[in-house]
């Protein structure tokens, strides 16, 4: 892939819907599927995951000429390893409210695909303003799919939204169990194919 | 072989630079990330004693720590417990050995203030002096012991036990005569909305004001958690007017002595929490005992 010709909004839009990480490129399933049962979770995930996407693709783009072709994925994982251990102590020294709520989820990312997928992809091989709009875009993309399946499972499952009681029963508990993530991952892929079906048969006719 | 030396090279390099920008974070996160562990700890036992910003916590409120050790050498094996004492109005700590059978051995002065005494370079460091080789020390665990004007008012204990996944973390506050006064879970990673549960309100506080003797055939029930018992149990989180004082008092005495509701789908979590905080009190009580006879029989002047 040679160098981007997209803007900057493309970039970040791309991100979002064209190359969502979860309903299109179908990376980073485990945690997906793990993770997305409330959509507290899923929005916590998602800041976790865009601060450490932007910070990696940022690093790796100025980086990208030194890089020993032979070992740019242990180099990427290096990378990403560092800017998760320092995000988490610096979460934990000042922010002790933040870590609380998230520090878990930071440390899982070390092992995220699709931060490892985006590095290579991308960031090796782009300037680093377009690493740092596409290292957005990856990140509002995962936080928005997080945060739908999040939604889904959590309203289904417990019958409530942000912890608060909506519905006042728990319609399927089924929902919050890993299974059900597969389910709404599947939902929300047929979704996008056919949006985008539909848009290219009337970008045709 | 020139490519080998290269990626041989360059790989050092990159492990070099992420382990010094890693090295250099820690080094300058270490104290506030030490400095609120401490906080967070300090918050939940007043918490667990019943204070928070509305209700503060009165100004003599003393906590001190005990820490529990385990002395061996080839033949015997010994606790050795850390404790606060006051001679002459000068606080220190005393090591006071105890073999397994319950009776004292020996107790040794130890060189550390009271406030050095929570980092564990510095204990270990008191300690050495007085424990010479072949003789070990290994530590066990601690205890917090609140007092409130010149009365025990609570144990604080910290423990640990498995749980459905790993380990799960807690905090247990036991009133002198051993009932459960509160508990607090500090670090689980069960699954969210499942096991995770065991963390909310509902099913934490089913543990409190259980006492000594129901604890000891506390056993987990597979029933659907009453309404009116949830709505109880919640009770420090949704208004107070939804609630009256006489209800409150009513189901308190109704659901004392039943045992655990366990959580939906989280049979084996529940379980867990119960029969960890069952044999983190059985184990307590019963050392706490030998030691309270010992402290008596010696004469030690403590501080608790």
């Amino acid at each position: 892939m040679p160098a981007t010709t997209k803007t900057n909004s493309q970039l970040v839009v791309n991100g979002i819907l064209n190359e969502n990480p979860i309903f299109r490129l179908a990376l980073s399933m485990c945690p997906a599927v793990g993770i997305s049962t409330t959509v507290m979770n899923g929005l916590l995930l998602g800041i976790a995951v865009l601060f450490v996407q932007v910070f990696s693709s940022c690093t790796i783009s100025v980086i990208r000429n030194f890089i020993h072709p032979k070992i740019r994925i242990p180099t990427y994982t290096l990378t990403i390893a560092t800017w998760v251990t320092v995000i988490d102590l610096v979460l934990a020294a000042y922010m002790p409210a933040a870590y609380k709520e998230m520090g878990i989820f930071v440390k899982l990312i070390v092992a995220f695909a699709i931060i490892t997928m985006r590095l290579e992809m991308f960031a090796c091989k782009n300037s680093v303003p377009a690493s740092f709009w596409d290292g957005v875009g990856m990140g509002l993309g995962f936080m928005f799919a997080m945060m739908t399946l999040g939604f889904v499972r959590e309203l289904l499952g417990m019958g409530t939204l942000f912890g608060y009681d909506i519905l006042g029963f728990k319609p399927l508990l089924f929902f919050v169990l890993p299974a059900a993530g597969f389910f709404c991952v599947g939902i929300m892929m047929a979704i996008y194919n056919y949006v985008e079906l539909a848009y290219n048969r009337k970008k045709k006719g | 072989m020139k490519e080998i030396i290269r990626i041989v090279v360059s790989l050092t390099v990159s492990c070099i630079v992420a382990a010094f920008v890693m090295g250099t974070v820690f080094a300058i996160t270490d104290k506030a990330k030490k400095h609120n562990e401490h906080l967070n700890v300090h918050e939940t036992v007043l918490g667990l004693l019943g204070y928070n910003k509305a209700n503060p916590a009165p100004s003599d409120l003393r906590l001190f720590t005990m820490y529990r050790y385990i002395i061996e050498d080839e033949k015997t094996k010994n606790l050795g417990y850390m404790v606060p004492v006051a001679h002459e109005d000068k606080e220190g700590y005393e090591l006071l050995v105890i073999n397994l059978k319950g009776e004292f051995v020996e107790r040794l002065r130890l060189d550390i203030a009271p406030e050095k005494v929570a980092e564990e370079p510095d204990r270990k460091s008191a300690l050495r002096a007085v424990i010479k080789p072949p003789r070990t020390f290994t530590y066990a665990d601690s205890t917090i012991i609140a007092k409130l004007g010149g009365k025990r008012l609570a144990y604080l204990l910290p423990g640990a036990f498995p749980g459905f996944k790993t380990f799960i973390e807690v905090m247990l506050a036991l009133d002198p005569s051993f009932k459960i006064m509160g508990l607090e879970i500090m670090e689980h990673e069960e699954d969210p909305g499942l096991g995770g549960e065991i963390e909310q309100a509902y099913f934490k506080n089913q543990f409190r004001d259980k006492s000594f003797e129901k604890i000891k055939g506390l056993k987990v029930v597979k029933e659907p958690l009453p309404d009116e018992y949830f709505r109880y149990l919640e009770a420090d989180k949704t208004k107070e007017d939804m609630i009256s004082r006489k209800e409150i008092a009513e189901i308190k005495s109704k659901y004392q002595d039943k045992d655990i509701y366990a959580l939906t789908g989280a049979t084996i979590s529940s379980r867990s929490v119960t029969v960890g905080v069952k044999t983190i009190i059985k184990k307590f009580t019963y050392r706490v005992n030998i030691l309270d006879s010992v402290i008596a029989g010696q004469r030690i002047p403590v501080t608790f």
